[in-house]
């Protein structure tokens, strides 16, 4: 029975994969962690008092999020860096810059939301006692903002993920691409992607369960 | 020390205020009274700028908040504000809550600001809350925290507007008392309330607002007892 299950199709597959799965997670923290950056930026921009910048970034999120990822990646992979630039960059850079840009977009609005989320009277508070706005922001509005943005943070982590799958498209050897290559060998197409979707599954469920739990305990 | 214009807000086509004129002088307290709608809050508001004006002027001490030249931050350390639903800051202790603007725009340490933040929650009865969270409080707690977090900027001038509205009525009572003891000990204070009987006892003077313009006002006495406005008296005859 044990060695049933050793030996079966499913098990097989797990070394390639594995490797597979470190690319997946390689490509979605680093994305996820310029995103964080570039999307605190946009979402700064958005918030800001000067019409310039607040339109810049407003257009810069509306492209992003109006568009496919899948789109983004080719374009940055081959039209913008052959055509353009006239360099080639190589897929896994292509995969890390289409998730920044892609989840700066999304977490620009994060920003965004988790700011106007909180209630006018901080605000009011904060000025009505002399605090200039930006040591109410820092003080008063962002402490507050940031706990609002852990959730909805971990949901884009969680996106971003499965995202990353769209990448074998470029030949970036992520989990669902190396589960191409093994089954494009085995054959065994059915045991292959059910591992495939196990593995993500592995990160995903855990990471949902515990922010259901962290949003219960923030009380957002 | 509170002179206000010919004061004009609208907001776009709305017309909140149109044109008021009053003063308000040193130790006085004055109770604004009114339906819901007539520009009450916004008057207030006005007094410290939380909304701009649209025309007229507010002097406060002679200094024109209108003017853009007015440092509008240190005139609001001038002026202190109880909000209807408190505004505390709930990711900061009680002590924090009160700490905080002292240390920020006053630039003491947190010692100095502690040192005088003791005495504040002493006198609104609160000395055992200092390490508390707002979210474990009382209304009337959490109201008279924000008392105290006003005072701690010594203001000369305190704006309350409608501070036990949101407030189960028994615990209304805990935090007119302080407000009481701030009007003995000679506060300046401007009180939007729908407490009558906090108006008729410690008011000096009472405000009836109505469409945007003060429609009448006098010593407490002269408005509740022979009010001369028809829409005071329908007013009065509607709450009393
Ligand atoms: N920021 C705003 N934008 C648009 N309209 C506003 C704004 N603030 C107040 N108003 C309007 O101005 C009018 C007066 O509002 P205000 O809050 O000053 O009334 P109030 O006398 O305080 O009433 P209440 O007793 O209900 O508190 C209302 O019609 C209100 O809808
Ligand atoms: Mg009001």
């Amino acid at each position: 029975m044990i060695d049933a299950i050793l030996e079966s199709p499913y098990i097989d597959s797990l070394p390639t994969l594995f490797e597979g799965l470190k690319m997946t997670l390689l490509i979605t923290i680093s994305g996820l962690f310029l995103g964080f950056i570039l999307g605190g930026i946009v979402g700064l921009g958005r918030l800001s008092n000067s019409k310039i910048l607040r339109g810049l970034s407003t257009v810069y999120v509306e492209i992003v999020r109006g568009t496919p990822i899948l789109a983004q990646v080719l374009f940055i992979y081959y039209g913008l860096t052959e055509d353009l630039i006239g360099i080639s960059i190589n897929a896994l850079t292509a995969a890390i810059v289409a998730i920044t840009i892609n989840a700066a977009a999304y977490i620009a609005e994060i920003v965004r939301g988790a700011v106007y989320s909180i209630e006018k009277g901080q605000q009011e508070a904060g000025r009505s006692l002399g605090l200039t706005e930006r040591q109410t922001m820092r003080y008063i509005i962002w402490p507050q903002a940031f706990k609002r943005m852990i959730p909805p943070l971990g949901n884009q982590f969680v996106i971003s993920l499965k995202d990353t799958s769209l990448f074998s498209v470029i030949a970036v050897a992520e989990v669902l691409y190396m589960g191409k290559q093994y089954y494009n060998v085995t054959f065994e197409i059915f045991e292959t992607l059910v591992m495939v979707c196990v593995l993500y599954l592995v990160i995903t469920i855990p990471t949902s369960v515990y922010l259901r739990h962290l949003e219960r305990k923030l009380d957002v | 020390m509170i002179e206000i214009k010919d004061l004009h807000k609208s907001f776009g086509d709305l017309e909140v205020l149109s044109g008021i004129n009053a003063k308000i002088n040193q130790k006085e307290v004055v109770c604004v009274i009114g339906p819901s709608g007539s520009g009450k809050s916004t008057l207030l508001r006005c007094l410290n700028l939380l909304e701009d004006v649209t025309s007229g002027q507010v002097l406060i001490d002679g200094v024109d908040l209108t003017d853009p030249a007015t440092n509008i931050n240190e005139l609001r350390t001038n002026v202190g504000m109880v909000f209807q639903h408190f505004n505390l800051f709930p990711h900061k202790t009680v002590l924090e809550n009160i700490t905080l603007a002292p240390q920020k725009v006053k630039g003491l340490s947190f010692n100095e600001a502690k040192e005088s933040a003791l005495p504040l929650l002493d006198k609104v009865g609160l000395a055992d809350k200092a390490n508390a969270y707002p979210e474990s409080l009382s209304g009337g707690q959490k109201q008279r925290v924000a008392i105290a977090r006003a005072l701690a900027m010594n203001p000369n001038i305190m704006l309350f507007d409608e501070p036990t509205s949101a407030l189960d009525p028994e615990l209304v009572g805990e935090v007119l008392q302080v407000m009481k003891d701030l009007a003995k000990e000679g506060m300046t204070m401007v009180v939007v309330t729908h407490e009558m009987g906090f108006a008729r006892e410690v008011g000096d003077r009472v405000i009836f607002m109505d469409e945007g313009i003060i429609q009448e006002e006098g010593n407490p006495e002269q408005i509740f007892q022979d009010p001369q406005n028809s829409r005071t008296q329908s007013f009065l005859s509607k709450i009393l």
